[in-house]
């Protein structure tokens, strides 16, 4: 069963034709080009697929893509904003928050729903929100430490 | 995954007679957080599925007569983050903040977590000491479930083919009562709980009421009423005997087995616990 739907992704407005069964995932990677989100457990437990759906991260490949019609969606490709990279990413670089990357996209736009919501977060704050993103690179010491960095760059720059 | 069909009713009515319909597996979904890992594993085959998103009331949080109106497709984090639900269902609100993590909690519903009827889940546990009632609707009508009653099994529940919950009745619990719920699980986030235990507790004439159940440790999440007895049975708040014999009789009540996330002996000793855990908590607070 195909379904017509509009998503409003990192600004710019797509109308696609999905499958009942395709995930958001699937439709964001394999119809419309936007790979940041990763294909990793595919189980709701790894986090490298987090998008942000109507300002709340979640896993887009725990959601049907014809459930998110008329949502906003944002992904790591929407950060950056006229060559200049987001706080949060100049962040995970500062602090070596990055090694083979894979996690890194869901990393941040869990990161990213974080500050939004809550522009000073206790490190407590962090790890409840980073606790569905798995890492198994860097430890997870780096990648706080530069979340935390950055709300206080984001902070100052207000 | 196989593929299916997708709804989204407006209406009861058709949703009802989508869910219905003979010789086809249908599958209502809210959060579906439970339905897709399940349909890639092939493990369930739905034909059709009826998102229950878009139904009158199922997104509502409201105080009602008898207490508060919990809307079925309400998410964890909702829950979770409403004052009305901490303000008098605080014991519910600690249960979701528990569930999966915050990814999850952003769409897995109350609704979806007591329909998977996992024994395992994090909310039933809570729903089970606020002694709730189950709102559901189907083909013959409305009906109510109380919550003791719906849990059948592993995966098993009262819900018959067209059923929907559209949501739970949390009734008033006695006025002074606070609630603890404590859970472990192998990975902080994520993991399903090897053990959950809610306490719920309140004055009365003479010493406090006590509600105590326990979560992934039988074939549904259950009350344990010879222990609440002993602990309701104390003149003022329970001393350490008092205590200690409750938490025998709670673990007595359990029948927790082996699998993948820990043994039934560790099960049983992480009942004593967190019981203790939760008891300390809600004395604390009384």
């Amino acid at each position: 069963m195909l379904h017509e739907i509009t998503l409003k992704i990192n600004g710019e407005e797509y109308q696609v034709a999905v499958k009942s069964h395709h995930t958001l995932l699937t439709v964001l990677r394999e119809q419309l080009g936007i790979t940041s989100p990763k294909r990793g457990c595919e189980n709701g437990e790894c986090g490298a697929c987090t998008v942000i759906l109507d300002g709340k991260p979640v896993n887009s490949c725990m959601v049907l893509a014809v459930e998110a019609d008329g949502s906003t969606i944002e992904t790591t490709e929407g950060l950056a904003k006229d060559g200049n990279l987001h706080p949060l990413q100049e962040a995970f670089i500062e602090h070596n928050a990055v090694q083979c990357g894979f996690c890194t996209p869901g990393m941040l736009m869990s990161a990213k729903a974080l500050l939004d919501f809550n522009p000073h977060p206790t490190e407590e704050d962090i790890k409840v929100a980073l606790a569905g993103n798995l890492c198994r690179c860097t430890g997870y010491y780096r990648i706080i430490e530069a979340v935390k960095d950055a709300a206080v760059k984001m902070e100052a720059e207000k | 995954m196989r593929p299916f069909d997708y709804y989204k009713p407006k209406d009861f009515q058709e949703a009802i007679a989508l869910l219905s319909q003979e010789g086809k597996k249908t599958f209502p979904v809210a959060g579906a957080t439970d339905l897709i890992p399940m349909a890639r594993d092939e493990r369930w085959l739905p034909d059709i599925v009826v998102d229950i998103k878009a139904l009158p009331g199922l997104r509502e949080l409201k105080l009602i007569d008898e207490g508060l109106y919990v809307g079925a497709a309400m998410t964890m984090n909702e829950i979770a983050a409403s004052p009305l639900v901490k303000s008098t269902w605080d014991v519910l609100a600690q249960g979701a903040s528990s569930v999966g993590h915050n990814q999850v909690r952003n769409r897995a519903t109350v609704g979806g977590n007591i329909a998977t009827s996992s024994p395992a889940a994090d909310t039933p546990p809570s729903l089970l000491v606020l002694e709730a009632i189950v709102v559901v609707r189907g083909p013959e009508g409305e009906r109510r479930i109380p919550i003791t009653e719906f849990f059948l099994g592993p995966r098993r529940n009262a819900l018959k083919k067209g059923e929907i919950i559209v949501g739970l009745i949390l009734p008033t619990p006695p006025e002074g009562a606070v609630g603890s719920y404590h859970r472990i699980s192998r990975r902080h986030g994520a993991d399903l709980a090897i053990v959950g235990v809610a306490v719920l507790a309140y004055p009365k004439a003479e010493g406090f009421g006590w509600r105590v159940a326990l979560g992934a440790v039988a074939p549904t999440p259950i009350r344990v009423p010879q222990a609440e007895a002993t602990l309701s049975a104390a003149p003022g708040k329970p001393d350490e005997a008092v205590i200690s014999q409750a938490i025998q009789e709670a673990v007595a009540a359990s029948r927790p087995i082996d699998d993948i996330r820990a043994t039934a002996k560790y099960r049983r000793e992480m009942i004593a616990t967190l019981m203790r855990k939760a008891i300390e908590d809600v004395l604390e607070k009384l």
